[in-house]
């Protein structure tokens, strides 16, 4: 430390200690735990380590801190305990919906340097990893040794396995391979209270009661710190083949997913709208996929090995009139290029800034809730784009509404919120979730009652309370 | 004018390949194989000459195992109308192939043959030249733009650093470059009736001709892995270490 750091250090200090109500507003005990190069409070790492993918809430946390050890992170946590110091954890900060955001003087806590794999065990197939984990780094591992772990999305290359199990995400396969929960054989956990909790450690097998492992399996990070996990991996995926289908109606989407999966294992069954298709390939620059352009495009990705069972599953589907055309990959750069029509659509419409919501109910209900949401934004705002894809195979739409340029984004964003209730309200109408994959965090956090009764809210309270008695775990997310 | 467009299957483009611990060649257990990205494009060219009037007729032809005829169907949905596989147990190696590919444009007499400039397994880049001297046809290698003028065919060649055009009299060879064109999906009912194409197999013996290979393969090698990077503390130690130690500064 030169001179002026100290200076600089000893008046911020000073200024920053003691604020209104005795609190501790710039945590001097930090630096007790960490070492110089594990603390930032400079306003650049501040704005990057503060947020997440959202943008409605400015970062302002107070400082950043990257523990290397479960040993720091329950100093942290039990001197955050004595202080009253808000901890907001932080993964690869891809969550859409401010989980990871600190926008009040919080202390966010950065996995950044917990990123090794510790160990693998062949046998069972188990990799122990600490919880910075690039999601994409898990994978090559995995095929690095001939298997696979199949949880997959377009931001794997940046997500954290911890931020992936604290919001349990799903992604493109869990058709067939199910969300992240079903991965996670063992966690350890430093809950709110201070405590390291080992929990399941990697069994198969393991009747003996509450299996806590599962409540901080898409908990935010408003019960404790994941500080490693023991990931189950699969064996290696075999070849295989995508097809996109043109499909002029919604409902018959699901007589096709219906026919394919009497058929085949699927591994995929995604959906997009023409609206989604004209902005990817206009954004990636990419060929019209099928000769006849259509309302809805359905994307199946299944095994090499089933392609004559999926070609008769094609000939159904075609003779019942559902689909008009359909494409299928003949390499794994073809079958990669059809892939990008889906998984660029997020990043086609950023542009657009759109109003973004992420939500599911039964298969079976989606053509009406689909069509009643859709009825709903346009009644309010007729001129506004609706753009529709998802994993619809797991009865997970993303909706999201594009801003009209002329538009301020202020205004765009209060219009939205005006017909976010009556969305919400379809969706309880319909006894789906308001948050399929991408958690509550702050942006839904007002909503939780549309899909959880006030008597289920309040057991959460008590498990919230009971793991995290000082209310110092990310507070202002999931539960408010 | 019939236009034959010969097709290799090889280990497709997006695989990471593993070579084998024994260095005798790379690992195919469980690998995705599909057709050399380049004779797509010449597959694409050849339907492109079609539906414009400019050719008659498409002929996909393999040389190899059994298993190509699952390209030579990709091709057939592509658009190919007929399809040969010359079927052999043998390693195909570039002389075995154009011997054998000699062979069959002599029954066939096609009036162009685009072969692919190379293939993505063995990168070797001489079955089309070796074809183009047995059959002593003039070659336009390299090609990314190909127009038929009359009975003579214009190619465009991607040479170093620049552009060559040339003038070639059919029967002729070209290869195709990358940019030549963009090849399409096949769409499944073109799959489906690709199925009813014609697909002719012959063994090399049919032909009169020899595949047996000539050359032999001693060791394959995955490229030496890098080193770790190292993180330096200042900007004057990364120069230091630039001029220094990598001497790409003075
Ligand atoms: C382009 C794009 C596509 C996406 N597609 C999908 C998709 O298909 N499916 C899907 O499910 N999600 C998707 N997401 C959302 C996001 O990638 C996932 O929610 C992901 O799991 C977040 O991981 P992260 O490491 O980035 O977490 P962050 O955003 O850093 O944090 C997410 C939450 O986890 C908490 N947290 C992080 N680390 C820990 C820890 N060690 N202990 C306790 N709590 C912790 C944070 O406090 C926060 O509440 C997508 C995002 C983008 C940008």
């Amino acid at each position: 430390m030169t001179l002026g750091d100290v200076e600089r250090a000893a008046i911020l200090a000073a200024l920053f200690t003691y604020s209104a109500g005795g609190r501790l507003r710039m945590p001097t005990f930090l630096d007790e735990i960490f070492s110089p190069e594990q603390i930032a409070r400079d306003d650049d790492s501040c704005a990057n380590w503060g947020r997440d993918w959202t943008r409605d809430r400015a970062p302002a946390p107070s400082a950043v801190v990257f523990p290397k050890t479960a040993e720091e992170v329950q100093a942290l946590v039990r001197r955050a305990a004595e202080t009253a110091t808000a901890l907001v954890p932080s993964g690869g900060r891809t969550g859409l919906s401010g989980g990871a955001v600190a926008a009040n003087g919080e202390v966010v806590v950065s996995f950044d340097k917990m990123n090794r794999i510790v160990d693998f065990d062949a046998t069972d197939r188990i990799a122990r990893c600490q919880p910075g984990v690039v999601t994409g780094a898990l994978q090559s591992f995995a095929e690095d040794r001939g298997l696979m772990y199949p949880v997959d999305f377009a931001s794997s290359g940046s997500s954290h396995i911890g931020g992936n199990i604290a919001t349990n995400a799903g992604g493109i396969k869990v058709i067939r391979y199910g969300l992240t929960r079903d991965w996670v054989t063992g966690l350890q956990v430093v809950t709110g209270a201070g405590e390291l909790l080992k929990c399941n450690q990697g069994l198969t097998k393991n009747a003996t009661g509450y299996d806590l492992r599962h409540l901080f399996v898409g908990s935010e990070g408003t019960l404790g710190f994941i500080v490693e996990a023991e990931m189950r991996l699969a064996k290696a995926a075999q070849p295989h083949r995508v097809m996109v289908l043109g499909v002029p109606q919604f409902p018959d989407l699901l007589k096709v997913l219906a026919a394919f999966q009497q058929e085949i294992t699927l591994s995929a069954f995604e959906f997009f709208s023409q609206i989604a298709l004209d902005k990817v390939r206009a954004h990636r620059d990419l060929a019209e996929p099928l000769s006849t352009p259509t309302n809805f495009y359905a994307l199946l990705e299944f095994d090499d090995s089933e392609e004559d069972a999926a070609m008769a599953a094609f000939a159904r589907v075609m003779e019942e009139g559902w689909v008009t055309d359909g494409v299928l990959s003949q390499s794994d750069a073809q079958a990669a290029s059809l892939w990008q029509l889906r998984e660029g659509i997020s990043e086609s419409i950023a542009i657009y800034t759109p109003y973004k919501n992420d939500l599911a109910v039964k298969v079976s209900a989606l053509p009406e809730f689909l069509t009643k949401v859709t009825d709903c934004v346009q009644a309010a705002y007729p001129d506004y784009e609706v753009c529709w894809y998802g994993h619809i195979g797991d009865g997970n739409l993303h909706l999201n509404i594009l801003k009209p340029a002329a538009l301020s984004i202020e205004e765009f964003y209060a219009n939205c919120g005006t017909i976010s209730p009556q969305i919400f309200a379809l969706v309880e109408a319909a006894g789906g979730s308001i948050s399929a994959e991408h958690g509550v965090g702050t942006l839904k956090a007002d909503y939780l009652q549309f899909s959880r009764s006030p008597e289920q809210i309040a057991v959460m309270r008590g498990l919230k309370s009971l793991f995290d008695p000082h209310g110092i775990m990310n507070p202002g997310k999931l539960l408010v | 004018m019939k236009v034959m467009v010969p097709v290799k299957r090889v280990v497709d483009y997006n695989v990471k390949v593993r070579v084998k611990p024994d260095g005798s060649g790379v690992d195919l257990n469980n690998v995705k194989m599909s057709v050399n990205p380049f004779c797509e494009i010449g597959i694409e060219e050849a339907v492109r000459l079609k539906e414009a009037g400019s050719a008659t007729e498409v002929i996909a032809v393999a040389v190899g195992s059994t298993a190509c005829q699952e390209q030579l169907r990709t091709c057939l949905a592509l658009g190919a109308d007929r399809a040969v596989l010359i079927e052999t147990t043998d390693e195909v190696q570039p002389l075995g192939v154009a011997r054998a590919l000699a062979a069959l444009q002599a029954k066939e007499e096609a009036g162009l043959v685009i072969f692919g400039k190379q293939s993505i397994d063995g990168d070797n880049c001489q079955t089309g030249q070796m074809f183009a001297a047995l059959a002593n046809m003039p070659q336009g290698t390299f090609a990314s733009e190909v127009t038929i003028e009359g009975d003579k065919v214009k190619v465009i060649r991607e040479v170093d650093g620049g552009l060559q055009t040339v003038q070639l009299s059919m029967p002729a060879v070209v290869s195709t470059d990358l940019r030549l064109n963009e090849p399409r999906y096949a769409s499944l009912p073109n799959i489906m009736k690709a199925k009813k194409k014609p697909l002719d197999v012959h063994s090399p013996q049919d032909l009169g001709v020899d595949v047996a290979p000539t050359m032999e393969v001693l060791n394959v090698a995955p490229p030496a892995e890098r080193a770790a990077g190292i993180i330096v503390d200042s900007v004057e130690a990364l120069v230091d270490k630039l001029k220094n130690e990598a001497k790409v500064i003075s």
